[in-house]
């Protein structure tokens, strides 16, 4: 499949970054990895007039320890950030999400900001020009009508990324920059449950830090895929459990992951959360498995995990 | 549109080139530099059949714009070979049964390979999740697996 064409430009500070985004006035983007942007473009569902990289900034690709918090650089590739061991010791809940990422290679390339902001997906959404040109344009691409729940005034596409709802369950904030200044937010406040434009990131805003607070804690993935690796989840979740209390997070329905908190730990409160969960999800015919398996599938895989954590639960 | 000035050390061979800003790795290696051994499939990143070792680590070539590598060492299934003499890993694939109609052999031999230069006695389960990493329609997983195994116990 060939590229469009695009100019590409490598920044080498966060400042040239954004004045090369000014400069080309909303019809740039910008590069970490490129395992989620470049078959985009190749689908020619984005149509970028040049490429800004950011792999060569330096600042971007550090991790530290600072005031009893992990500060994550984005352009850490999945596989380097799951070889950290304080991921693996402190947030077990990320380090299985970052184990069940896709498959080893793209793990190397992908970088674990790139996988925080990947778009969401649906069938009827990544797809060539010519299959969508015969279909119609959906919300999505700009059109007026949902392909998959017909007179929807909303888009149904779904956030696949593994990491941000283990990140969510374990308090992490991330930074942005631009060029009036930087603000941090919870990563939660990331999405805008549009799935049309996913994120509440302003245009040229530059993802520069993941802030992950330090505290132990247990924790599990659960993912819901047809292979056992290179698939997006069908139905993720996370679950981290502090002392007593636990935070659980469901990916892969609908445009934004969902947050759950469990206040005291037993076998009832997580029966609750599973339900609640369960009336909360609404899956649609945009995946390769049929709606009601996955909502069904989201009660499961909760009790599964927190099974696994060894805090109750059921099968 | 202008071109970009791109320096590579493809097999251990210095090549100064002009490519176009969006030309990705693989159209380079394959038409600019006629190493077809890395093959286009799926063209997404999803299969690896594409995958070459851009300073030692297995990368799907389809994904990556050749000015991105500027300066990076390539090494390609053709860039294997030590003079006439075949790599073990591609010899154990060859003894092993591990090729079929071959599309995915490029890619899965320099995904073992990158296994085996961080890892000199991976475990089955290593080797699977490694190889896990690429897709042979095929689906001769069994023998290709086997083959990594051989060549580690080597």
């Amino acid at each position: 499949m060939i590229l469009p064409k695009f100019d590409y430009k490598k920044a080498r500070t966060i400042e040239e970054a954004l004045e090369l985004y000014n400069k080309h006035d909303g019809n740039a983007f910008y590069l970490a990895g490129g395992t989620d942007l470049v078959p985009l473009i190749k689908l020619r569902l984005l149509q970028p007039k040049v490429i800004i990289d950011l792999k060569g900034i330096d600042g971007l690709k550090d991790i530290k320890k600072m005031n009893n918090s992990l500060v994550v650089g984005p352009n850490i590739t999945l596989f380097e950030l799951k070889q950290n061991p304080f991921i693996k010791d402190y947030f077990p809940c990320l380090f299985e999400s970052l184990e069940a990422t896709s498959c080893e290679t793209l793990q190397m390339r992908g970088t674990i900001g790139g996988n925080i902001l990947q778009n969401t997906r649906c069938l009827q959404y990544n797809k060539s020009l010519e299959w969508r040109t015969a279909r119609g344009f959906c919300l999505k691409m700009g059109g007026k009508v949902c392909n998959v729940v017909p007179n929807s005034k909303s888009c149904f596409s779904n956030y696949c990324g593994d990491n941000a709802p283990s990140l969510m369950t374990i308090d992490a904030k991330a930074k942005l920059v631009s060029a009036k200044g930087e603000r941090t937010v919870r990563l939660e406040k990331l999405f805008s449950e549009d799935g049309r434009s996913p994120f509440t990131i302003k245009p040229g805003e530059i993802l520069k830090e993941i802030i992950i607070p330090l505290k132990k804690t247990k924790g599990a993935y659960e993912k819901l895929t047809v292979r056992g690796s290179i698939d997006y989840p069908l139905v993720g979740v996370a679950v981290t459990v502090k002392k007593d209390a636990a935070v659980v997070a469901v990916t892969g329905i609908g445009p934004s992951p969902h947050l759950y908190e469990i206040k005291e730990i037993n076998e009832k409160s997580i029966n609750e959360v599973a339900d609640w969960a369960y009336e909360d999800a609404r899956p649609v015919l945009n995946a390769v498995l049929t709606p009601l398996y996955r909502k069904k599938m989201v009660p499961v895989l909760i009790k599964r995990a927190f099974k696994r954590i060894g805090a109750g639960g059921g099968r | 549109m202008k071109t970009i000035k791109v320096m590579l050390n493809v097999n251990n061979e210095k090549v100064t080139l002009q490519v176009k800003p969006y030309e990705t790795l693989l159209e380079t290696l394959r038409e600019r530099l006629s190493l077809t051994g890395a093959k286009e499939s799926c063209s997404l990143g999803s299969c690896g059949a594409c995958t070459v070792l851009v300073n030692g680590t297995p990368m799907r070539s389809c994904l990556i714009l050749t000015p991105e590598v500027e300066g990076a060492s390539i090494t390609t299934i053709e860039g294997l070979k030590n003079g006439e003499k075949l790599h073990p890993l591609q010899q154990a694939f060859m003894e092993k049964g591990a090729v079929q109609c071959g599309f995915c052999t490029s890619g899965m031999i320099l995904t073992a390979k990158a296994l085996l230069d961080r890892n000199k006695k991976p475990e089955k389960r290593d080797i699977v999740k490694t190889m896990s990493s690429n897709i042979c329609r095929c689906t001769g997983y069994k023998k290709i697996i086997e083959a990594v195994e051989e060549t580690s116990k080597k």
